[in-house]
């Protein structure tokens, strides 16, 4: 690594979190007081604010923003809490690819659009949600076209727009923890600023998700502030959760991995556009079985395609199968690019294996790809909380998600419609908010009691009161070496995945309890490897459930499909005993309600 | 290594706003910001793309080791 | 070739106002950005070193004085203050013109941020100093009319023009010492320096004209 003379000396506690885990801390003599957690605040001295709304929106990213607005025009109080900015936090800043399905232009019915898309998905995909993009993305389109977002390559002003001229109240910087259930129904949230030395309550009649994915905090893809938040808060209280077998495949590049910027070609620069029906089958993953089989390095983009490929792999279905003509450097500009939707929402080209992958977005430096870009993240719409119905809600009632943290597998578990993502990330919150809104109206605000409010307060503010523990930093880092190695996250096979799950559940029933944080910024890392974990073991054990490959889900000791077990989603939840339990969902059918 | 340097801010905090990593905060005595927590930085260029004077650049490094699929 | 002492005056007022800034500015740790906005910092950084050289060209300095003629000095004084005063008055909008060609925030956005950001001590100076140096551009350019209008004496606009000059420079140099990227410690003491002796002459000048005033008043009608 280059540039380092310049870097700031690192206290002694990020030196240890980041190299406790490669030396022998013995080794460095710096005595036994090295996990003590030197805490930079008084977590006595921390208050409390709360709030009342009748629809909470967590998360301030396409789906958070459609969500609010729809959920206060449809009449509800409504309020947005997120742990970034509006616009400016999660993927939807990256993502320039709007897909819209304009009647006027299209030659396809909408009926053979979601054919086509259920036909690359080899069924994994949700035709309702399908069909409700294509319905909806043309009005959503508009309304971000009056609010300025397909003026500007960031996002923050446009939508600021209709936030401030409703006037509804909104909270950044917040980092939600907890959802609070009360007698069988959402009853609230609570989390803490990362700017003040305060905690946050919200008691609401119902809660809607848009929350994003989430991943191992990976380097090449800007998605290290998502780390399943929602979902895990959601399982928590016993939401079902599903999807976690699918990988987003994206590369990055050999050379400086972790330059999201720059790795992308112009990408992160562009304004977002729209784009017209468009359906494939990007894969990615195709790039890691390469990788795989014939060592590295592995050079991205057509030539995998055509240079002596290795037989076998994950499979492209006939009709879905593109060839690349050569082309001299620059991206293939694909208005919205990839498919998909954030990143790949506008990625030029897809996922690696079909053209920008390698170095995404081509330019400046091509290099040799370099996998596990976007470890730790499904793809976008397929992982999340499991719909029971086509407006978005989830098992709990009063519970909504919408956008990447509903598992509605809108493009199944593969990127089908390019541009699909962002597009039906606005469609999905808008259909969210009113749902929530329309719930909200119907019922009384809920009442939290107070020691239940104190003992979530207890929860969040633990880890600042430990006086030892480990640091959040060097367990993440844990995490990503046991996972996100090719043999193990994408190339899968049980005896690996057992490995893979003992570590995990040791950071699981080990770690995770003993995380300590010494500011706020350190009590976000904890809540972040808290989920992380948990999404781990969820990725670990739906991996190995699925005995097939499918999609973006390849085992390399079940290469074939199998259409006679696995016409099924995977829905993940917590048992009486806190267990986590598994169970199969057919396709094309709504989970049943216990 | 990452966010690199902040030269001529003026204190206005749209880099502490927009990093959606939390990676920049605000100096309180001198009101500037500051880069607190380089290891966490993904490298997206939001903090520069949001300052209105200009002042940030950013490395192609990242300060702590990365982990990747295959090396 | 022998060199005219002209010549020197010329060569040293270049070195000092034009050579060390760029010196120092080469110098700098401060990472290098596109050609635009590396011209626009060195012309800003030209305008403000140039615009403490005005204090050098002024009655103030003798040394000028005695190898150029007034009219002259003047000539040069007056071009150089509305070349610097224009980019000094414009470099707000030169921050944020190279966003016309980049993605990121707009120009405009990105102006009303900087100029609203009232919690800085930086930007307030940064304002007070810009509406100075309108003023003083103003009530420059308009010095005869003022004169006539207000019946003063011409001397009086001189103290007036100094005094005016010497707040700005103290607050510009206070305002480029808290945000400026490239005044550092080595561009702080020049400009710092600069100002002072610039100050130093100039008051030299007032206190003698002053002293000159109360011992032996002007006869009527002699021009200062």
């Amino acid at each position: 690594m280059t540039g380092l003379h310049d870097a700031p000396v690192p206290s002694r506690r990020e030196f240890l979190a980041l190299s406790g885990g490669a030396l022998g801390l013995s080794s460095l003599g710096l005595g036994a007081a090295w996990a003590q957690n030197k805490v930079e605040l008084d977590p006595a001295a921390i208050t409390n604010t709360d709030h009342a709304t009748d629809v909470l929106v967590i998360g301030g990213g396409m789906a958070g923003l459609f969500a609010a607005v729809k959920a206060h025009d449809a009449g509800a109080s409504t309020m947005m809490i997120s742990k970034g900015r509006l616009g400016s936090s999660g993927l939807t800043p990256f993502a320039k690819g709007f897909f819209v399905y304009d009647p006027k232009t299209e030659t396809e019915s909408i009926d053979a659009f979601v054919d086509t898309v259920s036909r690359s998905a080899l069924g994994t995909n949700n035709p309702v949600y399908t069909r409700q993009l294509a319905e909806h993305s043309l009005d959503r389109a508009a309304e971000l076209k009056d609010w300025g977002f397909f003026d500007q390559n960031l996002a923050n002003r446009s939508f600021m727009k209709p936030v401030t001229d409703r006037d509804i109240p909104l909270i950044e910087r917040v980092v939600v923890t907890h959802l609070i259930k009360e007698d069988g129904r959402i009853a609230g949230a609570a989390g803490f600023r990362l700017d003040g030395e305060e905690t946050v309550t919200i008691r609401a009649k119902t809660v809607i998700l848009c929350t994003g994915a989430g991943g191992f905090k990976p380097s090449g893809f800007p998605v290290c502030d998502l780390t399943h938040d929602g979902s895990i808060m959601a399982y928590q209280i016993g939401a079902k959760i599903t999807g976690k077998e699918w990988n987003d495949g994206h590369s990055g590049r050999s050379v400086n991995p972790a330059d999201c910027y720059n790795g992308w070609g112009d990408m992160f620069d562009r304004v977002p556009s729209t784009s017209g029906v468009e359906v494939h089958h990007d894969l990615g993953v195709d790039l890691n079985y390469q990788a795989y089989m014939k060592g590295n390095p592995v050079a991205g983009g057509p030539q995998v395609a055509t240079d002596d490929p290795v037989a076998g792999g994950p499979v492209t279905p006939e009709e879905f199968v593109r060839s690349f003509p050569a082309r001299e450097g620059g991206p293939r500009d694909e208005a919205g690019g990839g498919p998909g939707g954030p990143p790949p929402g506008g990625r030029p080209g897809g996922p690696p294996a079909d053209g920008e992958g390698g170095a995404p977005g081509g330019p400046p430096m091509r290099g040799y790809a370099m996998g596990g870009a976007s470890a730790g993240m499904a793809i976008h719409k397929s992982e999340g909380l499991v719909p029971i119905d086509d407006r978005c809600a989830s098992n709990i009632p009063g519970l909504y998600a919408a956008g990447d943290a509903l598992g509605s597998h809108m493009a199944g578990g593969i990127y089908t419609q390019i541009g699909s993502s962002l597009a039906g990330s606005a469609v999905q919150g808008a259909i969210a908010g009113e749902a929530a809104a329309e719930f909200a109206a119907g019922i009384k605000a809920p009442s939290i009691p107070d020691t239940k409010l104190a003992e979530v307060k207890e929860e969040i503010l633990a880890p600042l009161k430990r006086e030892a523990g480990y640091g959040p930093a060097w367990v993440t880092q844990t995490l990503q070496g046991v996972m996100i190695p090719n043999f193990v996250l994408y190339i899968k096979k049980e005896p690996m995945m057992r490995a893979a799950l003992a570590y995990i559940e040791e950071l699981r029933d080990h770690h995770m309890p003993m995380l300590r944080a010494a500011n706020m910024h350190e009590l976000r890392l904890v809540f972040e490897t808290r989920n992380m974990i948990l999404s781990a073991e969820m990725k670990l054990r739906a991996s190995l459930m699925r005995t097939e490959s499918r999609c973006s889900h390849y085992r390399l000791d079940y290469p074939e499909m199998d259409t006679e077990n696995w016409q099924a989603w995977i829905n993940i939840f917590k048992d009486a005993e806190g267990r986590m339990q598994l169970v199969k969902q057919p396709f094309a059918a709504w989970p049943r309600q216990t | 290594m990452t966010i690199n340097s902040i030269n001529g801010c003026i204190g206005c905090e749209e880099c502490v706003k927009s990093c959606p990593c939390d990676v920049i905060r605000l100096d309180k005595e001198t009101g500037k910001a500051v880069i607190l927590y380089p290891a966490d930085c993904q490298i997206c260029h939001l903090c520069r793309m949001y300052c209105p004077v200009d002042a940030i650049e950013i490395r192609p490094e990242k300060s702590i080791p990365v982990v990747v699929s295959w090396g | 070739m022998k060199l005219s002492a002209k010549t020197v005056a010329i060569v040293i007022g270049c070195a000092v106002f034009i050579g060390l800034p760029l010196l120092f500015y080469g110098l700098g740790d401060v990472p290098r950005r596109s050609l635009l906005k590396e011209v626009l910092s060195v012309l800003t950084l030209l305008a403000f070193s140039l615009m403490l050289g005005q204090f050098y060209l002024a009655r103030s300095n003798e040394v000028v004085l005695e190898l150029f003629k007034p009219p002259e000095i003047q000539k040069v004084h007056k071009f150089i203050a509305y070349g610097a005063v224009i980019i000094i008055l414009l470099h707000p909008a030169l921050i944020v013109l190279p966003r016309f060609f980049e993605a990121g925030i707009k120009p405009w956005d990105a102006f009303v941020t900087m100029v609203t950001t009232f919690d800085s001590a930086g930007v307030l100076l940064g304002l007070v100093g810009w509406a100075l140096l309108l003023v003083v551009l103003l009530t420059s350019m308009f010095r005869m009319r003022l004169i006539k209008r207000f019946g003063i004496k011409y001397r009086t606009w001189r103290y007036v023009h100094g005094g005016l000059t010497v707040t700005f420079v103290v607050i510009g140099i206070w305002h480029s010492i808290d945000l400026g990227r490239h005044t550092d410690v080595a561009m702080a003491i020049y400009m710092i320096t600069l100002a002072a002796i610039g100050t130093l002459m100039l008051g030299q000048l007032y206190w003698a004209d002053m002293s000159k005033t109360v011992k032996k008043p002007l006869p009527k009608g002699e021009k200062s």
